[in-house]
This record gives structure tokens, sequence and C-alpha cells, in this order.
């Protein structure tokens, strides 16, 4: 029998796959945006934001545009791979789940 | 845990990461009106040609337009409450036309000024720039009602070349009708729905 993968622990966590899937499918995003679209409070945001910043799955720019701060999230390519792998392993998991 | 709710969580991880990419990609950018706008500019240049006769009623009235129809779209980009990101296709969209408008604000002044033109190259050069940059948006997005208008354009093109000066203007005005103004139109009721749908979303 083939041993089921484990799902990657950085990105199961709800929020932090929310917003890799947000990321995915834009090319940047800014902190406001994700918020409006996860539901999410600035601290809860911003620790996940960062977790997920030093797994190296997102780059962050931050900057000030008319005098007022941005901070503007990407994927990157190590996020790209490993949403991804996520995905596969999800899938291959509810496969061996329905076969069982 | 049991099973089945472990089975439940699984799934339920993948239906997020659907729907989250699809709310990444959702735009709720009103694009529509600009096809009227530019629909109402053509047939106010032509009205304006065929009243008086002036050779430089389309350069300003295009000059107008693009002026009038820039302040509106950075208005409406300052007023938005947060910025919305870009996707790839949406640039690639936006970057197919700002480099045909471009063309266009190039070619036709020189063309006008050097007098290397007539009525039937004028209108077969729009028409084939406006099926170009209609088709290649329709075919990125996937959008058959814009592919349409891209036939409808190039059907003028070749339309255009033939026939007398009052033939080919009426090319130009019926294909405006469909690909400007029916399908701005058909456009903004698009927009208006999607709207209305992430209203009751959110």
């Amino acid at each position: 029998m083939p041993e089921l993968p484990e799902l990657n622990p950085v990105i199961h966590g709800k929020l932090r796959l929310a917003l890799l899937s947000l990321l995915i499918g834009v090319e940047e995003a800014e902190f406001t945006w994700l918020r409006a679209k996860t539901g999410s409070t600035d601290g809860n945001l911003g620790a996940q934001l960062l977790k997920l910043e030093e797994a190296g799955y997102i780059a962050v720019e931050k900057k000030f545009v008319q005098r007022k701060p941005q901070s503007l999230y990407r994927i990157t390519e190590v996020g790209r791979a490993a949403l991804t792998e996520y995905v596969q392993a999800l899938k291959q998991l509810l496969g061996g789940a329905i076969g069982a | 845990m049991t099973a089945s709710n472990e089975e439940q969580e699984l799934k339920d991880r993948l239906s997020l990461i659907e729907s989250m990419i699809a709310e990444g990609r959702r735009t709720t950018t009103s694009w529509g009106w600009i096809f009227v706008f530019w629909g109402v500019a053509y047939y106010v240049a032509i009205g304006w040609t065929a009243y008086n006769r002036w050779p430089f009623a389309w350069l300003v009235t295009m000059l107008g337009a693009w002026l009038l129809c820039g302040a509106i779209i950075w208005s409406k980009k300052k007023s938005q409450p947060q910025h919305r990101p870009c996707t790839t296709i949406g640039r690639a969209i936006s970057s197919i036309w700002f480099a045909t408008g471009v063309s266009m604000v190039l070619i036709f002044p020189a063309l006008s000024f050097s007098g290397h033109v007539n009525w039937h190259i004028f209108v077969a050069i729009v028409a084939a720039m406006l099926g170009l940059v209609n088709g290649a948006s329709g075919m990125l997005l996937r959008w058959k009602a814009q592919i349409a208008t891209a036939y409808v354009w190039w059907a003028a093109t070749v339309a255009a070349c033939f026939g007398s000066d009052n033939q080919c203007s009426f090319v130009f005005v019926v294909a405006i009708f469909f690909c400007q103004i029916v399908f701005g139109g058909y456009a903004m009721s698009c927009e208006a729905r999607a709207r209305r749908l992430e209203a009751n979303h959110a």
C-alpha cells in the first residue's frame, strides 16, 4: 500500500492557506486587500503573513505612496511550488480516503 | 477526530483554495463604459466631419476624447478605497489596449498632416486595429461576445476597402454601433451583475 503524504503544516493553517491561494492568482497584493478578502484582523493577518515570509513562501515590499505606508505581498517560486505540492498531497489523501 | 470528519476537513481545505483563487482573480473594474464613450466619440467625429467637412474634426474630437477619458479613469482610480491587485491577464489586456492606443495616436495625425490618407484607408486601418485589440482581449478572456466584435471589425476592414465613400461610412457606423455601443452596454450590464453578486457575497 503506498504511503500517504503528510500535509505541509505551514500551509495547512486556514488563513495561511487562504493567503497563499489569493496571492497565487495575482501579481502582488496590498495588506488592506488581503485583509478585506480574508476578513481577518490586522494582528492575526500580520502574524500569518510573517510566518509565510519566514518560510520563504511570500516576499514583501514596503514603500510609501503619497506619504502613506504600503506593504505589497507576492508569492515566491518556493511558495508556488509548496502550494502545488500541498494540493497534490491533499488530493492524494482524499483519493486514499475515498478509496478506503 | 473521526475519519469522515478528517475527510470533510480536507475537502473544506480544497474548496477554500478554489474559492480564494477565484476571489483573487475576480475583478469588478468597470470598462464597459469606455466602449460606449468611444463609440459616441466616433459618432461625434463622423457627424462633425459630415456637417462642415473641417479636416481636423477627427483630430480635435479624438484628442478631446483622450483627455476626457483619461481624466475619468484617473478620478475613478483615485476614488477607489483600496488598491486592487493586478493579474497577469489584466496586465496583458491593458498593455494591448495601451499599445494600440499609442499606435492610433501616432498614425492618424501623421497620416492626416501628410495627406497620405483617404476615408477608405482610414476606416480600414481603424477597423483592423480594433479587430486586433478586441480579438486579442477576447481570446485572453475567453469571452465570445468580444471575439464576435473582432469578427465584425475584421469584416468592416475588408468592406471599407470597397464601394463608395457613403457605403464605407455606413459600414463604419454599423460596426461602431454593434462593437462599441451594443457591446459596451452589454459589458456594463455584466459588470453591474458582478458588482451585485460581490455586494451579496460581502
